[in-house]
Formats: C-alpha cells, sequence, structure tokens
C-alpha cells in the first residue's frame, strides 16, 4: 500500500475515534457499557504525530476535502467510488492502492481499495 | 439486539481457541492476523493501529477477565467479529488488574446502517456480566460448542 495512503487511512480512522469520543451521546453509550475514555487527550496528541508525517500536499488537500465531504478517503466498492458513485476505470483499478494516491475523477475524493 | 443476530457476524474461521500471545499488544497482533486469515480483509497493519489508538483511549478490557477490543476503519466493509480465547491470560490493562481470558473484537466501517456495532457492543458487554456464562464461555471445545453456550446463557 502506498505509504502516504495508509497514513491517510489511519488518519481518519483515528480522527472518526476522536469524534465520537467527543461526541457526548455517542461517550455515554459506551460509557455506559463499562468502557473508559480517558485518554482523550494521548489520542489527540498521536493524531497530531500522524499528520505531521503527512506529505503537507496530500495533507492539505485531505483537510479540503473533509471539510467539504465530512469523510475525505472513500472505499472503492464493486469500481464504484463510494463517495459519488462514479465508476471507477479500469486503468485506475489495476493500479489501486499501491502506486499512487488516487483521486476520484468526479468527486475528488481519495480512493482506497480495501 | 439478540446474540443470534450478533454471532451472524463472525465464523468457525474467526474463532482462536486458545492464543499463543503472551502481552497485549502480540494478542492484539495475533487476532489481527486472524481476522485476516478468515477473510477476505487485507489491511491488517490498518486495523491494528485503530486497535491500538482505542486501547490508548482506555483499555477495552472492561469485564471480569473479558476484552472488547473494538473500534471503526476503512479497512472493512462491514461488521465483522473475532472471538479469542487464551488459556494463560493475557494482562490487558484492565480495571481490576486481573489477566483477560476471553476476547470479542469488533470491527465495523466507518458508516453503518442499523447502528449494528454499538448494538452488538451493547449486547455482548451486557450478556457478559454473567461471570458463569464466561467461565462456561473458556470450557467449550469448539465454536459450535461456544455459540450454543452463549446462545442459551
Ligand atoms: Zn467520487
Amino acid at each position: 500500500m502506498h505509504p502516504q495512503l495508509q497514513l491517510l487511512v489511519a488518519l481518519q480512522d483515528m480522527e472518526q475515534m476522536i469524534q465520537e469520543a467527543e461526541d457526548q451521546k455517542k461517550a455515554a453509550e459506551l460509557e455506559g457499557m463499562g468502557f473508559n475514555l480517558g485518554g482523550l487527550d494521548g489520542l489527540k496528541s498521536a493524531q497530531e504525530e500522524l499528520e505531521a508525517k503527512i506529505d503537507p500536499r496530500h495533507r492539505n488537500y485531505y483537510r479540503r476535502l473533509t471539510k467539504h465531504f465530512g469523510h475525505a478517503v472513500v472505499p472503492v466498492v464493486g469500481n464504484l467510488c463510494t463517495g459519488c458513485f462514479a465508476s471507477i476505470p479500469a486503468s485506475f483499478v489495476s493500479v489501486t492502492n499501491e502506486n499512487k494516491v488516487q483521486k476520484c475523477e468526479n468527486c475528488g475524493r481519495i480512493l482506497y481499495w480495501p | 439486539m439478540d446474540i443470534a443476530e450478533v454471532l451472524n457476524h463472525t465464523s468457525p474461521d474467526l474463532f482462536l481457541s486458545d492464543l499463543t500471545a503472551t502481552d497485549k499488544q502480540s494478542a492484539l497482533a495475533e487476532m489481527v492476523t486472524g481476522l485476516v486469515a478468515g477473510t477476505t480483509i487485507t489491511n491488517n497493519e490498518t486495523i491494528l493501529q485503530m486497535l491500538q489508538s482505542r486501547e490508548n483511549l482506555g483499555s477495552t478490557a472492561v469485564g471480569p477477565g473479558i476484552a472488547f477490543p473494538h473500534g471503526r476503519t476503512l479497512a472493512v466493509q462491514k461488521l465483522t467479529i473475532l472471538i479469542a480465547r487464551s488459556r494463560e491470560g493475557i494482562d490487558f490493562d484492565s480495571e481490576d488488574g486481573k489477566p483477560t481470558q476471553l476476547f470479542f473484537m469488533l470491527i465495523a466501517p466507518p458508516q453503518d446502517s442499523g447502528h449494528k456495532y454499538i448494538k452488538s457492543l451493547a449486547a455482548l458487554t451486557d450478556k457478559m456480566q454473567n461471570t458463569e456464562l464466561r467461565d462456561k464461555l473458556l470450557e467449550s471445545a469448539d465454536f459450535e460448542g461456544f455459540c450454543t453456550t452463549l446462545k442459551e446463557g
């Protein structure tokens, strides 16, 4: 997997985790089951560290997409971008995650083949 | 959510009867390796990283001798549950300081229609308050037996 894409995927996972821990309703649900979410500050520092490892070019693009769409990276399922449901050209599929950070030609989201 | 419905998200290939790992870090890695081996999921690195972040937020060892490593990641397309046991027990940073012997690992996609993930987690944490049931689950011979005991419990 492209190392920058790997970092972007990890960043998005981590940001979702932080969001859910900060969401009072969702946090209360987890705490009600007995889970402790006390390490939120540590997780936020880990998120900053991870973000600093990402190439500024990719990072800025990721930020723009996140602001606009909520999720910057989307999985490709059945040759469709799951962000906008445009089909992904076969030429893209053949390079998948390996060689570069690919974008959907229609919506611009970063593509990930799970 | 009914426990039978929760069990629809696991399979005999996602049952690790006795982990060889002896510490938390390698136990998580062993479970993720099992997850990748038992499914079409490929990105073990991302899943492991997500689970480690989750443990940094707070240990998921919240039941008596039980942990529920869980989280959402782009690396999976549907809720997948792996069950693992450790006869020796593993230090999983539990609140009571006791070793963890039973693990339910729940990995969900970023979006999950019908909140299957949270409902499954709630059903399992609730069910596992019962320590007698936990002891029986540790003794079950195989996946089939484990599921039967869990449904009856
Ligand atoms: Zn798109």
